[in-house]
């Protein structure tokens, strides 16, 4: 049934491995079910129970399913032997998800061994509970690592460290402050190896809450060198991100080189000593290299994706959103962290040193950048996979500053035991780095390598000289040699098919002459002249019908070429039925090239070639070559064949034939130069997956926002320090909390969650009700409700409708906006699950949003002004209300007539589509059948009816119907009015480009799963309308009314008013200080109309009251680039003032 | 973080898979795995050692990270974003630590100790996040299979290898050292393990030399002893990694290594010295072609004596592919033709009397009159006694130890990666 040895094993080797197979396991893995397992699990003796359950894991490893067994594996968890456990958990680990019933009968095994005196017991148990990843276990195991995080044993106190990423999988929203708590406890350790694990967790947990950092930032630096290797890793990346989100770039590092005009102004004293220093340094920077570093520093920041589509949408707006803030590598924070981490660059893990020389690129001064080149290099003496990776990091330092590697050519010679992928890296850096001193050694090298065997590298050897001379004009002409010698020793003794692999070094060789003369097609005349005269030689047709084409290209240009054009094209004409397609097809263009730039004589003689050739072409073989000689044909039929007529044309440009201009333009466009912009290049993090597969992998995060963490914040750190001696308090009483919570099974799954929120919920209601003075609109518990869907929203865990029993028959009522309506309007009596929980609800405010949506007043834009409009006003609001016609949005048009005359037959119409609605509705048409799939850029709008006549002082208001095929570019109409054509400009809002998606939020948090990662945004921005809202009404009203509720209000409100959104659901926090909001977080929904795509937005709101929010806006959605507009739009309407 | 490791055998085969997180892999991405890279070599014709895909490659549903060790290919997935080296790095120490452990890494151990695999993947990563892997710590926790423990098993049938107590040094501040350790003698010994990496070009320069050095240490010290290593000459380092026992601050301020040594075996320091100017022996192929055949001749001789015999010299080259048969003889030493084309000449010692020299003919593909490609000579040779780099161990100091130890200094230089080419 298995292979009882591997394949390759001769006989013998069986005989001696039978030998030393004796004793191990080897019979348990060849044939693990020869013998019943079932009754040895049974067994009473424990040497049978483990066989038993090794030959379970020998089944495991080979790919069979054995979770049958798993109640009678679980059963065993109880025994005393520590051998039994390890396989028991082992199997249970591998299983539990997938019989989760059965992993429930284990728990109270664990609890047990959670208190042995045996810390190694104690730690398996915690590791097997967290990682069995039950929703219903959850909240016992958030217990037990709140317990375990504060074991006496370091080993324990770890694994409750790497127990709290698990926790963190399960997706517990109400634990995540309990979770997080934790993991402040645990980075603030006194042993280094349960920081590093801390650090882990904290990357996973909580990646972005960069307080809890602050507060052990100094204590982290300075243990980071003895934490354990991978702690390391994870921990330098974590403290780059603070000190970037708490005291900005660094002003001397390689970030700061794309800010440096703006920074020369800023700097002064001592500053301006280092800025002339840096002139004259040897880190010069060309203008491509710092556009490179540019990219770099913006890319880290924002991520590479976001900035091209930047690029794309606002093109050179790049310094709008205002200059990262900068620090001095003086700082203390940068300081002691520069100096924490240049040890590391000794480690003996090159991740740890990776890591750390990643660090010092970003934030360390230029000239100190140094330091990290040979630790780097000595990675490349490591396993191959590591020198893969080292060199690919290496790769984007080297091509974003050629200078620091480039006196260190010689660690990048390639070995012949090199894998090919580091040889190909190896050359790429190399042909980076060569500078006017170092070339000569390196074409030293390069000829070796042309010789290599492996003749895919020799051919990428050639195409590194030819970009090595692209990079050193003063080297192109060694270049030239070698690589002409190169076309010519393999075309004397080879034909095409004996050698597959030489055809691949002539191609790149030609490509790479081709790129070179491209540089400079007049000087290198004579290298496409010997080309063109080798081309008998030349037999591998790519490589031939290149040289045809530069021949073409280059025709005119020189004066040997020109002259034996004819007689090449004789020969190439005389040889045109032997050659391939593309050679037939170069000859051809070719042809075509030197005829239309040909003069005097030589045009005679190439019209009668190029004719020739045609006719040859007309009846070739293959169908493309007759096509397109067929065209050839007819464009330039009158010039090839009335020769005296043409001849004369040709001097009097203005009755230049119509083809022929037509010919000009498509054969002699000179092809776009290559080029050397380094826009397609995409920079991640130094050291990330992403930077690897040059793809942003899921989870990948950019830089945070340069001193995006103010000392506000850390005001609010002190305020998390004080709801973490809150909830110690709650990490005291736990145990008996859990004891009740799984005693009381009734209780619900979530129990504890809800009777904790539900005590702090009192304690904050109590507070607020106290200031209330029993308003009923007050309080802490609110339900928010949209009216467009039957959603509600799901609170703290202690509305009424969370309650798990009565769930179901409420979903039943909720199916229509009047049953809620009137269920929330109505005392909780009339509600059959109403009173039990009422009892813990001291009074609810509920902002259903039927009132919220009557304040909802989208923002107006003016379409034609009076004084344009010679008197008439045209203004639009975009309409939440859906169009009949899927994908249109619905515009509120109203006309007024602010002069003194009436104002006649006013139309709005597409400009394309010339006024009648025949036409546009025949357009529409078209549209939707999409037969033509050009048209499908075409906006369409459903017009509005002619308006007869506006008196003054009259206005209308249409319903217009648009298509906006998501463009955000504007689209242009037309109004007539009164016989006068007026040109308008309609500005599409993104933020209508979708309609309402009514969902409940578990629904939405399911949604939000499956789009993370690359489908997930963040950006944050201030949020200040709340302000006014609430000193507006300050003295009266604020002590009644509720602070969370203004800003929940004000902030809803804006939000609906700017865009076509369902309110799903609002998290209120939980927190004993009523001005503080943070936490705050409203959840949207949205469907994309062009493709009904969902789109989920969650606002989260940091900050006092009073004062201006921190807003974190994410956005989750499939199409990225919808995405990412959507959400600058809600950044920027969000950031903007009150009107 | 990782969320799947699998053992493939050289077929291909799954040997064992570890699940590691919540978010299960399927074998089927092994599959897929094997496809890609036997595709890439079908495509490419070219070397099995070549044939590999890149070490981080993006599948359609995983990242995937591998390392090949003896034939067996450790493949580890992820999903998210995660510092592929440290994916790397942490295979890499699986299987030092798997061949330590089996004594050797192939199918077959593993396959027989599967269960000890099992155990110590476990151990060394939770979570996919790496938990313990210093060796030291590995072996009080999880015993390594032995002669004795085998026969105990099949005499006794218990076969228990689980430590039943977590090892001290879990709680200390040095995690790698146990805190009671007892030694009968007290021992240490100091080798410095070199390997000469270099270049010679076709014209016969030296295009690139250099050493690539270990320190490594055997000690068996009792207690809590604190060593100190200085060197004579610690300015001719180019660049260094230590072992985490090594404090970094007494090699800032005056290059002095000192350390608490973890027990038994371990590498103390690597570093590298560049741009060296000798090479100890002379490699001189010449290659002439004409007609179809290749007639070739190398010569070996001493160019520097380092005052130690050379031993096992063996020049090893690749014939091209182009050669369809070779006849190559020695004067001294045997020649060996392998199977995949590669020429092997083992010289041992160089006779006094006489320079070893390997000549003969090739013939060449039919319609080849030339050679165009060159192979490329790989070299090594093994030096007791010296080490090339000229690095100096001035003196070791041992403090906290009651009784005087027994220190011992050996040096060893062997050819790393030593190519000339033709």
């Amino acid at each position: 049934m298995f292979h009882q040895f591997g394949a390759t094993a001769d006989s013998l080797s069986k005989a001696s491995t039978l030998v030393f197979r004796i004793g191990t396991d080897a019979h348990l893995y060849d044939d693990p079910d020869d013998v019943s397992i079932a009754p040895l699990l049974d067994s009473k003796f424990d040497s049978e129970k483990c066989e038993a359950l090794k030959r379970l894991l020998a089944l495991i490893a080979q790919g069979f399913d054995v979770s049958n067994y798993f109640p009678q594996v679980v059963k065993n968890v109880a025994s005393q032997s520590l051998e039994v456990k390890k396989l028991v958990y082992l199997y249970l680990l591998h299983y539990a998800e997938k019989r989760p019933n059965e992993a429930l009968l284990s728990i109270n095994y664990f609890q047990k061994d959670l208190g042995d005196p045996n810390p190694l017991v104690r730690a398996w148990a915690l590791r097997t509970m967290a990682g069995i990843r039950l929703h219903v276990v959850a909240p016992i195991v958030v217990v037990a690592v709140a317990k375990c995080a504060r074991d006496p044993s370091v080993y324990v106190r770890k694994c409750a460290a790497n127990a709290l990423p698990k926790l963190h999988d399960l997706r517990l929203e109400e634990n995540t402050g309990g979770i997080e708590e934790i993991v402040g406890i645990l980075l603030n350790d006194n042993s280094p190896s349960v920081v590093g694990a801390a650090a882990a967790a904290f990357a996973s947990v909580c990646p972005n809450n960069l307080n809890l950092i602050g507060r052990h930032y100094k204590k982290l630096c300075e243990t980071l060198p003895d934490v354990e290797e991978w702690g390391q890793i994870v921990l330098i990346e974590i403290l780059l991100r603070y000190v970037i989100a708490r005291q900005g770039l660094v002003r001397e590092s390689i970030m700061a080189s794309p800010y440096s005009e703006y920074l020369d102004s800023e700097i002064d004293g001592p500053d301006r000593d280092f800025a002339v220093k840096e002139e004259t340094n040897v880190v010069s920077i060309g203008a491509y290299q710092s556009q490179l570093l540019q990219m770099a520093s913006k890319s880290y920041l924002e991520g590479p994706e976001k900035y091209l589509s930047q690029m794309n949408f606002e093109d050179k707006g790049a310094f709008q959103s205002g200059l990262p803030k900068f620090t001095s590598a003086k700082n203390d924070d940068v300081k002691i962290l520069l100096q924490c981490t240049s040890p590391l660059l000794w480690s003996h893990n090159s991740a740890v040193i990776l890591a750390a020389a990643g660090l010092h690129w970003i934030m360390a001064p230029k000239e100190d950048l140094r330091r990290i080149v040979k630790p780097l290099l000595f990675i490349l003496r490591s396993s191959s996979a590591s020198a893969y990776v080292a060199l690919c990091n290496i790769q984007v330092f080297a091509k974003a500053m050629p200078s620091l590697f480039a006196s260190y050519s010689e660690d990048f010679f390639i070995c012949s035991s090199d894998t090919y992928q580091i040889k190909a890296l190896k050359l790429e850096i190399l042909s980076n780095i060569a500078t006017e001193s170092s070339i000569p050694v390196i074409f030293q090298e390069f000829q070796d390598y042309v010789r290599d065997s492996d003749r895919r590298f020799a051919a990428d050897t050639v195409a590194a000289i030819g970009l090595c001379a692209q990079r050193l004009p003063n080297v192109a002409n060694t270049c030239l040699e070698g690589l002409l010698a190169l076309t010519i020793p393999q075309s004397l003794n080879n034909d095409t098919e004996s050698s597959g692999g030489d055809s691949i070094v002539l191609i790149q060789a030609i490509i790479s002459i081709r790129s070179i003369i491209k540089l400079d097609p007049p000087r290198h005349e004579k290298v496409i002249v010997h080309l063109v005269r080798t081309l008998d030689s030349i037999k591998v047709p790519t490589a031939r019908a290149m040289v045809i084409r530069m021949m073409g290209e280059y025709n005119s240009s020189g004066h040997i070429l020109p002259k034996m054009l004819t007689s090449v094209l004789t020969y190439l004409a005389c040889c045109f039925t032997k050659e391939a397609l593309e050679t037939k097809l170069q000859i051809l263009y070719a042809a075509v090239k030197v005829v239309l730039c040909a003069r005097g004589d030589d045009l005679c003689a190439s019209k009668k070639l190029l004719s020739y050739v045609l006719e040859l072409a007309k009846c070739d073989i293959n169908y493309d070559i007759r096509d397109r000689a067929r065209v050839i044909r007819k464009l330039l039929t009158q010039y090839l064949f009335s020769f005296e007529l043409v001849e004369e044309a040709r001097y009097i440009s203005e009755s230049k034939n119509m083809s022929c201009l037509l010919a000009e333009r498509l054969f002699l466009e000179k092809p776009k130069s290559m080029s050397t912009e380094p826009n397609n290049y995409r920079f991640y993090l130094p050291g990330s997956l992403s930077q690897i597969v040059l793809h942003a992998a899921p989870g990948y995060n950019p830089l945070p926002e340069p001193c995006s963490l103010t000392i506000g914040d850390s005001s609010f750190g002190s305020n998390i320090v004080k709801g973490g001696t809150h909830s110690d308090l709650y990490g005291v009483d736990d145990s008996e909390r859990a004891s009740g919570s799984s005693d009381d099974d009734s209780n619900s799954s979530d129990g504890s969650e809800i009777s904790e929120a539900g005590s702090s919920g009192n304690d904050v209601g109590d507070e607020s009700g106290s200031a209330s003075e029993g308003d009923e609109n007050t309080g802490l518990l609110i339900n928010f409700s949209d009216v467009g869907n039957a959603a509600y929203a799901n609170l703290n865990g202690n509305s009424e409708v969370n309650d798990p029993q009565s769930r179901p028959n409420d979903f039943g009522e909720l199916m229509s906006n009047r049953a809620l309506e009137s269920w929330l309007d109505e005392s909780p009596d009339s509600s059959r699950n109403a009173p039990e929980s009422s009892s813990f609800q001291n009074s609810s405010a509920r902002i259903s949003v039927g009132s919220l949506s009557e304040r909802v007043k989208p923002k107006s834009y003016t379409l034609l002004d009076t004084v344009n409009g010679n008197g008439l006003r045209v203004d639009y609001v975009f309409s939440s209300e859906m169009s009949s016609k899927s994908k249109f949005v619905c515009l509120e048009v109203s006309f007024k007539n602010c002069s003194n005359e009436p104002k006649e037959k006013i139309l709005l119409f597409d400009e394309d589509i010339e006024g009648g609605q025949d036409n546009s509705e025949q357009a529409l048409r078209t549209n939707e059948s999409s037969s033509a799939p050009h048209n499908n850029d075409v906006k369409v709008i459903v017009p509005v009816e002619e308006i007869p006549c506006l008196e003054p002082g009259q206005s209308s208001k249409k319903i217009m119907e648009v298509h906006f095929h998501h463009h955000l570019l504007p689209i242009k109409l037309v109004l007539r009015c009164s016989g006068l054509k007026l040109p308008v400009k309609l500005w599409p809002d993104i933020g209508y480009f979708v309609k309402p998606l009514p969902m409940d939020d578990e629904e939405f948090f399911r949604k939000e799963s499956q789009l993370r990662g690359m489908f997930e945004y963040n950006r944050r921005c201030t949020f200040i309308d709340h302000v006014r809202e609430l000193k507006d009404e300050k003295g009266e009203i604020s002590l009644v009314k509720d602070k969370f509720l203004v800003v929940c209000e004000t902030l809803g409100l804006k939000m609906l008013s700017n865009a076509n959104l369902s309110l799903i659901s609002v998290d209120m926090p939980v927190t004993t200080n009523h001005d503080d909001v943070s936490g705050l977080c409203l959840r949207f929904a949205c469907e994309i109309l062009s493709n009904s795509m969902p789109c989920l937005i969650t606002v989260t709101l940091r900050g006092n009251c009073s004062e201006p929010l921190n807003t974190t806006v994410k956005v989750n959605c499939e199409e990225t680039v919808f995405g990412l507009n959507l959400l600058n739009k809600i950044v920027s309407f969000l950031a903007e003032p009150p009107l | 973080m990782l969320q799947c490791i699998f053992l493939l055998s050289d077929s291909g085969e799954v040997i064992l898979e570890k699940q590691l997180t919540g978010h299960r892999v399927d074998r089927s991405i092994c599959a897929w795995y094997w496809e890609h890279a036997m595709a890439q070599a079908d495509t490419f014709k070219i070397e099995l050692y070549q044939h590999l895909p890149a070490p981080v490659i993006a599948s359609p549903t995983h990242y995937l990270f591998q390392i090949v060790r003896d034939n067996i290919t450790f493949l580890a997935c992820t999903q998210v974003e995660m510092p592929p080296l440290m994916a790397i790095e942490f295979l890499c120490r699986v299987a030092d630590v798997l061949s330590d452990y089996l004594a050797g890494l192939n199918e077959d151990l593993i396959k027989d100790n599967f269960v000890i695999v099992y155990e110590l993947l476990d151990e060394m990563i939770d979570n996919g996040f790496p938990l313990t892997t210093e060796p030291n710590i590995l072996r009080e926790m999880i015993a390594p299979p032995s002669i004795v423990g085998k026969m105990l098993s099949v005499v006794t049938g218990n076969s228990s290898n689980m430590s039943n107590t977590l090892p001290g040094a879990t709680a200390s501040c040095v995690p790698w050292r146990t805190t009671d350790l007892k030694h009968a003698s007290n021992e240490v010994y100091v080798d410095l393990v070199e390997e000469m990496d270099a270049i010679i070009n076709r014209e016969g320069a030296l295009v690139k030399c250099e050493i690539y050095g270990q320190v490594e240490v055997n000690s068996q010290l009792s207690g809590f002893p604190d060593l100190t290593l200085s060197f004579g000459n610690p300015s001719i380092l180019n660049d260094v990694q230590f072992h985490p026992c090594v404090r970094f601050r007494p090699w800032e301020s005056n290059q002095n290594l000192s350390f608490v040594p973890p027990d038994g075996q371990f590498k103390l320091m690597s570093y590298r010295i560049k741009k060296l100017k000798n090479t100890p022996i002379y490699v001189k192929p010449q290659l002439s072609s004409d007609a179809g055949t290749c007639r070739i001749n190398v010569l070996v001789g001493i160019r520097n004596d380092p005052g130690k015999t050379i031993d096992s010299i063996e020049v090893q080259f690749q014939l091209p592919p182009c050669i369809l048969s070779a006849d190559l003889t020695s004067n001294h030493g045997t020649v060996n033709i392998l199977a995949n084309k590669t020429c092997c000449w083992s010289i041992g010692k160089i006779p006094k009397d006489k320079a070893p020299s390997l000549s003969g003919s090739m013939k060449l593909e039919t319609g080849l009159e030339r050679l165009h490609v060159s192979p490329i000579f790989q070299v090594s040779f093994k030096i007791m006694g010296v080490a090339l780099s000229g690095l100096q161990i001035d003196n070791l100091d041992i403090k906290n130890l009651p009784a005087r130890p027994y220190k011992g200094f050996r040096a060893v230089t062997r050819a790393g990666k030593y190519e000339v080419r033709s």
